[in-house]
């Protein structure tokens, strides 16, 4: 019994053919292109932090300087973990034409200023209320840091803990011209 | 009894397929006008919740999806579109955040298997009610064409004996 007609078969072929090649880019395809996050190598989106200091820090007034912006929150333990790394870093760096700001998210105030009393650095830090700055930088979770150069653009985001070496590699990265990816 | 025929089978899955994909008539009147709380909603249940596994920003319960649900608020009272809230979103977290993966490059591939699955399991079951039937029909056709096999010399010896009782 003839099931199919020789154009029947053809469309089926074809179908299978191009769900194959589909396949084949899923698995063997170009991964370059692949980013810790949508916004790197875009410019750094605008905002104004009220510190704990009661000042606003604006971004856009920072710049011709290499900025790290670290997410952080009192009851995350990796952001414990880093911060004495960020502290010695900001020692190093703070000359250098380097601002580091820390941005407190899904937080009480009181447990903010609890946990800057004991890890926060000379730095300045703020809280970020209604989580706005959060969600344009795309943050998913605590810690997270984005290294931004000294045009405005965002040239990494790291996620999770920092190390002495890994904010070094950042921000050296930051402060050279930037490569051209091709 | 019922026919199995391909082209019935076919009409009947077209129309199975058709009632399946297409959006309800009330819905499509529904999506016309909506207040400002639906729209929020409607998209809420189109972006992923960043920090939960699995749920929505209108699932969940999360300070972040609150955060976001008044984002998608504010944006929509400036005028915003919910492609242009959408793009927005996607900006800052990228495609991931999608609660359906837009249909370019790879993710045609997600787009495209149920729809070939279906297409394709429709069409086995439609060969094999097909070929079932025509092995029945089959089979109660044979007898009814073809003489049964006759033992001639039984019968010879049967008529003979019949014969000798007649005599």
């Amino acid at each position: 019994m003839k099931i199919l007609s020789t154009s029947g078969k053809l469309i089926v072929l074809i179908i299978i053919l191009s769900l194959i090649s589909l396949m084949g880019y899923a698995i063997f395809g170009n991964r370059v292109d692949v980013k810790t996050s949508p916004l790197v190598g875009n410019k750094a989106p605008e905002f104004t932090l009220k510190t704990f200091d009661g000042e606003d820090l604006k971004l856009s007034d920072l710049k011709g300087k290499t900025i790290l912006l670290n997410f952080w929150a009192s009851w995350c333990m990796p952001c414990r973990q880093e911060a004495g790394a960020l502290e010695k870093s900001w020692q190093r760096y703070k000359d250098k034409d380097v601002v580091f700001i820390g941005v407190n998210v899904w937080d009480e105030n009181s447990n903010a200023l609890s946990y800057l009393s004991k890890f926060g650095g000379g730095y300045s830090h703020g809280m970020d209320p209604n989580e706005e700055i959060q969600v344009d930088y795309g943050v998913g979770g605590v810690p997270e840091t984005y290294f931004i150069d000294s045009s405005g653009k965002i040239r990494d985001k790291f996620t999770g803990p920092l190390t002495e070496k890994i904010i070094d590699y950042f921000v050296l990265k930051a402060q050279q011209p930037e490569e051209n990816e091709s | 009894m019922i026919n199995f025929s391909i082209k019935n089978t076919l009409i009947l899955y077209t129309f199975l397929l058709i009632t399946i994909l297409a959006p309800s008539q009330s819905q499509l009147l529904a999506n016309e006008s909506k207040s400002i709380d639906d729209q929020v909603k409607e998209i809420s249940y189109l972006l992923m919740c960043p920090v939960c596994q699995g749920q929505s920003v209108g699932e969940s319960n999360s300070n972040l999806a609150h955060d976001m649900r008044d984002i998608v608020r504010k944006q929509l009272e400036d005028g915003k579109s919910k492609e242009e809230i959408l793009t927005y979103f996607t900006n800052s977290y990228g495609e991931s955040i999608l609660a359906s993966p837009p249909p370019k490059g790879i993710n045609w591939l997600l787009w495209l298997l149920p729809g070939v699955a279906i297409i394709f399991g429709g069409l086995g079951i439609t060969l094999f009610l097909y070929k079932s039937q025509a092995n029945k029909t089959k089979k109660q056709v044979t007898p009814q064409n073809t003489k049964p096999e006759v033992n001639n010399d039984y019968i010879k010896r049967i008529e003979e004996e019949l014969e000798k009782d007649d005599s």
